[in-house]
């Protein structure tokens, strides 16, 4: 499953699902809303472009680390501290593959998915840097 | 693709221009422009930004060239803004202009 979505999941589903036959590790990324006094966070999509780029991400990833099953559900809207964000569900036959994949997905999402991030607090807002350079770095392949 | 014409004969294009994040506070979330043929991309774009002066100035730098950290993308695919003086908008072209991404 590859979404980009305003509902929440049920991990426990996803992890039972994951389970294809050969699976011998599966490793859940679960990125959360933290409170670093904010009241919420709010997140927006370029949808278009950000759901092919995470179905590419999978996609690699499966190729480079010989995934069984990967799940990438990215929450967009106002969510709650404690809220989660993103989820992503690898699994492999082994726990470097499964621990790889999971890795990968997640810093190539931060490196280039577009999506963003408003910490709303009591006195306004603030977007998130981005961590992955300033618009100079090497676009995405898929981009091209 | 659907072109009109002005008394002048002029063809006229429709272009979508979206903003995100920090740049559609700004400026708005989507805009349906209609450009003259062979308007530039950057152009195009501080056209749009030329009455709002803080979008203007989130985007273009006082020299009048995209601020390094904007990313622009044209019908999907990233576009290189050292060459975006090449870049001649077309009729139906969906462009999106925003900040750096921070998901996950």
């Amino acid at each position: 499953m590859i979404a980009i979505q305003t509902e929440d999941v049920d991990i426990g589903d996803l992890i039972t699902a994951a389970k294809k036959h050969g699976t011998g590790a599966v490793v859940v990324f679960d990125g959360i809303v933290r409170d670093d006094d904010i009241t919420e966070m709010e997140l927006e999509a370029y949808e278009d472009v950000a759901t092919p780029e995470l179905e590419k991400i999978a996609g690699d990833a499966t190729e480079r680390f010989n995934l069984l099953h990967v799940d990438i559900i990215h929450r967009i809207g106002r969510l709650s501290v404690g809220e989660n964000i993103l989820i992503i569900i690898v699994s492999a036959g082994h726990r470097e593959e499964a621990y790889g994949g999971s890795r990968f997905i997640i810093e190539a999402i931060k490196a280039g998915v577009p999506i963003w991030k408003k910490e709303l607090t009591k006195n306004g807002g603030r977007w998130v840097p981005g961590e992955h350079g300033h618009g100079s770095g090497e676009p995405r392949q898929s981009l091209h | 693709m659907q072109f009109h014409e002005r008394n002048t004969g002029e063809q006229i294009m429709n272009v979508k221009v979206r903003f995100f994040a920090r740049f559609r506070e700004l400026l708005g979330t989507e805009l349906i422009v209609e450009v003259a043929e062979r308007m530039t991309l950057p152009d195009l774009i501080k056209q749009i930004t030329q009455k709002n002066i803080e979008g203007h100035q989130a985007i273009f730098d006082e020299h009048g060239h995209f601020r390094e950290y904007v990313i622009v993308m044209r019908n999907a695919r990233r576009v290189d803004l050292a060459d975006a003086e090449k870049n001649i908008v077309a009729d139906g072209d969906d462009i999106a202009v925003f900040p750096p991404v921070a998901g996950g």
